[in-house]
């Protein structure tokens, strides 16, 4: 019973599902099982650094210049995209070529940036969230959470993709119409 | 770029960032449920997008990628500041209801994306009036969804009550935004299927 109350929780503040962050990039990655698991992957090590990112964006910013927020969060991001692809290149020069093309896609991804200021705002309407340990498990939450949307859009990937559907919807109409379909279960489930 | 003979208009139709490429979608899918939000949001994605390629446009080509990128994103983050504070006087509290896709405009993927696969690689004699398209093409799908959804969703136009007898409240929530979006595409691609010029171009 634990385990399904997390499973619903999860889902309930699962970002693409509730929040549409991340859709086209979803798209994208639930093509390839090699895309997918690159994706959700790079994307769960960004939202989860970049938590931690912003907080010490929101630690160290005074309330006055709150405006100044998106602009830090670039930058933090920037140093993290910059971190990620020297990291990967040092790791295996071979395989940087393959995987730098996530790290590209992830960066300044809507999911990325929207869970950084989804968790900032969690944080700044209730103070118990306001520490690094509930930022970063925020961060790894919704990095999770999008490797479960894109298996669920996955599994119906190529049923969407097939040549059953009408060629108007076959592909992303389709898709976001099954993620609607989804997401209405989801919102009924909170 | 998806075919070598591409105008300046496809940003409008053929090539729509929202119904054909799928990119910016979250804030037409999340708050594209009414007019209100749906201008304060076009205001705000024409401004960011508009001046933040054209000044993009002047960084070095020559640059690594990623580097080009990273400008990129803290020049759109740049502009959102004075963007953001004209929006607070044009639409008091519908940037508070719109929340955090109003940030999230500038770092949309038409800029951080298409200005290197598209924009820089046309001449800035012809790229602006494309830029100027492919934003109309947004804005026109996000007023449209906007009109469509708040009219049915919730009976009103532009806050205002009109005479609608059958009300499908789910269409103001965001699995509404979805299903909506998608019969929109796929209806907009019905109609280009209509004419025989887009079917040889092979597109999607």
């Amino acid at each position: 019973m634990f385990l399904i109350n997390d499973f619903i929780a999860l889902l309930a503040a699962n970002l693409i599902l509730t929040q549409a962050l991340g859709t086209s990039t979803i798209f994208i990655a639930s093509g390839s099982r090699r895309k997918l698991v690159a994706t959700t992957l790079v994307i769960t090590l960004f939202t989860t650094a970049g938590a931690a990112a912003a907080y010490a964006v929101d630690s160290l910013l005074p309330s006055q210049y709150s405006y100044l927020t998106l602009l830090c969060y670039t930058l933090t991001v920037s140093l993290l995209y910059v971190i990620f692809l020297t990291v990967f290149y040092f790791i295996s020069k071979e395989r940087f070529k393959s995987v730098r093309r996530y790290i590209h896609i992830s960066a300044f991804n809507c999911a990325v940036m929207g869970t950084l200021f989804t968790i900032s705002g969690r944080a700044s309407e209730d103070p118990a969230l306001s520490n690094i340990g509930s930022y970063v498990f925020a961060g790894l939450e919704a990095g999770v959470g999008f490797v479960l949307a894109a298996l669920i859009l996955s599994a119906a990937f190529h049923k969407l993709n097939s040549a059953k559907v009408p060629a108007a919807f076959r592909g992303s109409p389709a898709m976001l119409v099954y993620l609607g379909i989804i997401s209405m279960a989801v919102w009924a489930l909170k | 770029m998806k075919n070598k003979n591409q105008s300046v208009f496809d940003g409008l139709l053929a090539d729509n960032t929202v119904l054909s490429s799928c990119m910016v979608i979250s804030p037409v899918i999340i708050c594209g449920d009414t007019l209100r939000n749906a201008e304060a949001l076009a205001m705000a994605f024409t401004a960011i997008t508009l001046l933040s390629v054209l000044l993009c446009s002047f960084i070095p080509k020559r640059l690594p990628y990623a580097v080009k990128i990273i400008i990129y994103a803290v020049i759109s983050s740049l502009i959102y500041i004075p963007v953001r504070m004209a929006a607070q006087e044009f639409f008091p509290g519908i940037i508070t209801r719109i929340g955090i896709y109003f940030p999230l405009l500038a770092v949309n993927s038409l800029i951080v994306v298409q200005t290197e696969a598209k924009f820089f690689r046309m001449k800035r004699l012809k790229m602006i009036p494309a830029l100027l398209f492919y934003v109309a093409g947004f804005d026109a799908v996000i007023l449209i969804t906007a009109f469509i959804r708040e009219l049915l969703a919730y009976g009103t136009i532009n806050n205002r009550m009109v005479d609608a007898d059958t009300l499908i409240s789910g269409l103001g929530q965001p699995f509404g935004g979805f299903i909506f979006l998608g019969l929109l595409c796929g209806a907009y691609r019905a109609v280009r299927s209509l004419f025989p010029a887009e079917q040889s171009t092979g597109r999607e």
